[in-house]
């Protein structure tokens, strides 16, 4: 029997079984769906990220109080790797109790002293209140040296300049914050009110594509002796962070050791009992690639499951099918169709049901991947709304398309494989038998 | 000897179920002969079934040997037999002959769809066993759209698309009512003698034997000589 034929009359079995085919080829859709939105949601997510991460310095380490390996015990990702901002979250507010340990002026001294080390500079970070006109929002504030952070920073200016040494009452403003959250946009020389003080935007930095991690878009910063009068809790000699500008980007691991040792000297710890964290931005990246494989693994594994349930489907209705049409089987054996024509009839059949379920299932997780951006949730929590700033939350490529629709029809078929083989080896005398 | 369709020498057939054997062919020897109109009856557990199918090369004897123009079926591969099955012979069965799925016409050439006939010429022939059977005007209509009589006619219509050598036919007017009877065997018979093919049918009923030139009798499985 030609293969056009063979196609012809599965698909004529297949149309003919209506709503059970229908319901077969929906377990399948439902899967590859699945699949397909985790797949592009985690490509989108990785994108994302990569993206944000290559606007950072790589020549930028921080050092952090408290012992963590991969995310801070307090405030989110962005306080540990993002130059001269973002103490995110509410680590400014809890991060510095009287357990936890500190970071001071003493500590930048011992860094100072550390080979490979270009500038060193401590960062007070906090949450305050921002009044402006009628308006009250809550958003990070962050104190840092103009001399030092100006060098290490990435962001750009959009409007006036950047801080400078002895600016007591002038602030910089992320552009998330000076664009959209208030009513009125703000500008240059607008007076606005930080806790109980008045400042003066002097800049207004450019939008930075750092949004989701709460980076310098949402962020307001002054100088370190104004910080110290916003943020409670710290000491005149306390810091939030400590940022280092390395000498050398391709020593970032020696520089970082380096780092380790003079503070756990200074410090009085060992590596087992360090009580603070130096990350850098590229092992940073490195945690978060595998923390995103890890996900992206686990994610696809639960919606590969939903896949394999569609997969038994397939054999469960084939199995159904043979046994259905085993006269029918005898029949087409007695007018001369050979046992492998039988089994290529059976396998085209389930083969059909996988690439038409990888085929809608695709579809279908085009809408679901389609609502889920337009919506903007980001499955991690980092999504913050109103950044503006378009960054895709998910991908679909072509590479994952085909491969869905290969995927699909190969699981049909492997699923169709065992019925097949049962119609084919039917003997035909008993197949003319059965009722 | 050589106008000889049909040989089977002393085959024997055993089906085994849930460790039972049961002999329905105890050695049979039969030959059916060019363009002869032969009737297989016996009463029912008789074996003619069986015999039947060793015939049609449905299934292969236990021992014994079953030689189809000149070949003996037992050396020969399933993919080969099936093709040859396809090709030379014709069967029509009692019930549910049909591809349920498909009309009348894609039906009659469906057989012809599987000897990778070309599809110009087995359209065409298709129509031709339409119209030779009388039911061009159930073209499109499928199985479950037409009486027993006509699905039967369809059927032999099918069984013809190859232009096989035999036509066999289980029990086809089993399940018609007396008048269906008679047409379905006077047109069996005009086609037999119009086309010069071997027909050999199965049944238990005599008036239907009587269409026959050779009335093979089966009993207990074996032949009964003389009948």
């Amino acid at each position: 029997m030609k293969f056009a034929d063979i196609f012809k009359l599965s698909l004529n079995s297949l149309t003919h079984r209506g709503l059970r085919s229908w319901l077969t080829i929906l377990g399948i859709i439902i899967g590859v769906a699945a699949v397909i939105a985790m797949l592009s949601i985690s490509a989108g997510m990785s994108q994302n990220m990569q993206a944000q991460f290559s606007s950072f310095g790589t020549d930028v380490l921080t050092v952090s109080a408290g012992r963590t390996r991969a995310f801070g015990p307090e405030g989110g990702f962005g306080d540990r790797f993002q130059p001269g901002s973002s103490q995110s979250g509410t680590s400014g507010q809890t991060s510095q109790t009287t357990t936890t340990p500190t970071l001071t002026d003493k500590d930048i001294l011992a860094i100072s002293t550390a080979d490979g080390i270009e500038t060193v500079t401590g960062v007070i970070s906090g949450r305050s209140t921002v009044q402006y006109l009628a308006q009250t929002v809550t958003v990070t504030v962050e104190g840092v040296d103009p001399a030092a952070w100006n060098t290490m920073t990435t962001s750009q200016l959009a409007l006036g300049r950047f801080l400078e040494l002895g600016d007591g009452n002038s602030v910089l403003v992320g552009n998330s914050i000076a664009n959209g959250m208030f009513n009125y946009n703000l500008t240059e020389n607008t007076p606005i009110r930080i806790g109980s003080k008045t400042f003066i935007i002097v800049g207004i930095l450019k939008q930075s594509g750092t949004g989701s991690f709460g980076g310098d878009d949402r962020t307001i910063f002054m100088t370190i002796p104004a910080a110290r009068q916003i943020v409670t809790g710290l000491d005149t000699d306390q810091y939030s962070s400590i940022q280092i500008k390395i000498t050398d980007t391709n020593a970032v691991d020696q520089i970082t050791q380096n780092v380790d040792q003079v503070l756990y000297s200074s410090r009085q710890v060992t590596a087992d009992t360090a009580d603070f964290t130096v990350t850098s931005p590229t092992s940073m990246l490195e945690t978060i690639q595998s923390t995103m494989a890890t996900l992206t693994f686990f994610l696809t594994g639960i919606a590969a499951i939903s896949l394999l349930v569609g997969a038994i489907g397939i054999a469960n209705t084939m199995f159904m099918s043979v046994m259905e049409r085993t006269r029918l089987i005898g029949i087409l054996k007695s007018i001369g169709t050979r046992n492998s024509e039988i089994m290529k009839l059976f396998i085209t059949e389930s083969g059909i049901i996988g690439l038409m379920g990888g085929l809608l299932g695709i579809f279908l997780g085009f809408i679901v991947v389609g609502v889920i951006s337009s919506v903007g949730i980001n499955i991690m929590g980092m999504g913050r709304m109103g950044t503006g700033t378009n960054t895709s939350v998910a991908v679909v490529t072509p590479e994952l398309i085909l491969f869905a629709l290969l995927f699909s029809t190969i699981i049909g078929i492997i699923s169709g494989l065992i019925p097949a083989r049962k119609a084919a080896n039917l003997q035909i005398v008993e197949a003319m038998r059965s009722e | 000897m050589n106008n000889v369709v049909i040989e089977l020498q002393n085959v024997k057939k055993i089906y085994k179920m849930d460790g039972v054997e049961t002999h329905a062919l105890r050695g049979v020897d039969l030959q059916i002969k060019k363009e002869e109109f032969v009737a297989i009856m016996g009463p029912s557990g008789s074996g003619k079934s069986t015999l039947l199918h060793m015939i049609g090369a449905l299934d292969k004897p236990t021992s014994g040997k079953v030689i189809l123009d000149g070949v003996d079926i037992s050396t020969m591969r399933e993919s080969d037999l099936a093709r040859m099955r396809g090709k030379k012979i014709g069967i029509v069965f009692q019930f549910f002959n049909l591809h349920p799925t498909l009309t009348a016409l894609e039906n009659i050439e469906l057989p012809m769809i599987v000897v990778e006939k070309d599809k110009k010429e087995r359209q065409q022939k298709a129509r031709e066993l339409l119209k030779a059977v009388g039911l061009e005007h159930r073209a499109h209509h499928f199985p479950s759209q037409m009486s027993g009589g006509e699905e039967q006619r369809i059927a032999i219509a099918r069984a013809l698309a190859n232009d096989p050598e035999i036509i066999l036919a289980d029990e086809l007017t089993g399940n018609l009512d007396t008048k269906t009877k008679a047409e379905i065997m006077d047109f069996l018979l005009k086609l037999q003698k119009e086309k010069k093919m071997t027909v050999t049918v199965i049944t238990h009923e005599p008036e239907i034997a009587q269409y026959a030139e050779k009335i093979v009798h089966i009993v207990d499985g074996r032949i009964k000589v003389g009948g």
